[in-house]
């Protein structure tokens, strides 16, 4: 485990994101708190969706927290553990569904090679979701990009985290 | 400009592309502007560090408007930003830490992490930190949409 490179602030919150070090940026943290709810809340993508995107980046930049996270909207779409074991390197010779795949497809794509081309996924993406769609998605695996390295970056996060649910993002 | 069929309006390429969801660039923008201001990290490091991203990402176009101008001779030695005499020790320090943030953020050592946290405190290195997530995640989405200036499509 990393050392904590920076304390989180006295809160009373008992929310992971607002007692976390975000703390010490208030405005920054109620911004961020804006633009991550209307990604998840009032999209266009289904949570399903978007969550296997989020877990597939979280296991690839392998931050602890955001493995462990599970969002109630995307369960309740139906998105199972069992499901989610599927998200792992080999996804492309599972039972996914063909869109699901070429979504996680692109998370790698970002992730390792964002100036490749990437020809082929992108017409599989344009026979599965709409650019308004597309742009969502990308943008989506930005912030979950972003925001697991802000997590791995800072330090002091446990070795492993046991599986649990949250709230799905909302503007609050 | 896009490889996207379709786009909505917008001043530029990058608005054009995002604004197709409205309300999700909307909160992008107001988060991304925040960052920029002075009291938090000073926008010409931010700047540099948001230039050595795009340049690594592969991006061609720079999201977002509130960057300053980078100084020309930084400029032109920002691909080798180590063994540049036009850096501080600042800069420098922050560069180094973007491009391992970027890289492989568990691969930050604490040698790499301690100028930075020391120079700009608690609050400093949380809005660094925030300001490299949108740095990097929105130089690859330049990228994997790639949007590019207008007449500069391949």
């Amino acid at each position: 485990m990393i050392a904590p490179r920076v304390k989180a602030p006295r809160t009373e919150s008992r929310d992971p994101i607002q007692a976390s070090a975000l703390a010490h940026q208030p405005e920054l943290l109620g911004a961020f708190l804006r633009l991550y709810g209307t990604l998840w809340s009032r999209g266009e993508v289904d949570q399903f969706t978007k969550e296997m995107a989020r877990i597939r980046n979280a296991r690839t930049v392998n931050c602890p927290i955001c493995k462990a996270t599970r969002f109630a909207g995307a369960r309740a779409e139906g998105l199972s553990e069992a499901i989610v074991d599927e998200i792992r390197d080999g996804y492309s010779t599972s039972d996914l569904a063909p869109r699901h795949k070429a979504v996680l497809a692109w998370v790698d794509a970002f992730l390792a090679e964002p100036g490749g081309g990437h020809e082929v996924l992108r017409k599989q993406l344009l026979e599965h979701y709409t650019p308004a769609q597309i742009v969502e998605l990308t943008a989506g695996i930005a912030l979950f990009m972003g925001f697991s390295k802000i997590a791995v970056s800072l330090g002091g996060l446990p070795d492993e985290i046991p599986v649990h649910e949250q709230p799905t993002p909302d503007v609050p | 400009m896009t490889w996207l069929p379709e786009t909505a309006g917008g001043s530029d390429p990058f608005s054009r592309v995002f604004a197709l969801r409205p309300n999700l660039y909307e909160a992008w923008r107001e988060f991304e502007g925040l960052l920029w201001r002075d009291d938090r990290v000073d926008p010409n490091v931010l700047a540099l560090c948001q230039l050595r991203l795009a340049q690594r990402n592969g991006a061609r176009w720079l999201p977002g408007s509130a960057a300053p101008a980078v100084d020309e001779a930084k400029l032109a030695d920002l691909d080798a930003w180590w063994k540049s005499e036009h850096f501080t020790p600042l800069e420098k320090a922050c560069l180094r830490f973007a491009e391992q943030y970027a890289l492989d953020p568990s691969g930050i050592g604490d040698d790499d992490a301690r100028p930075v946290t020391e120079a700009l405190g608690d609050a400093g290195t949380v809005a660094f930190v925030e300001a490299l997530a949108i740095f990097d995640g929105f130089t690859r989405f330049c990228a994997m949409l790639d949007i590019v200036p207008e007449g500069d499509a391949q």
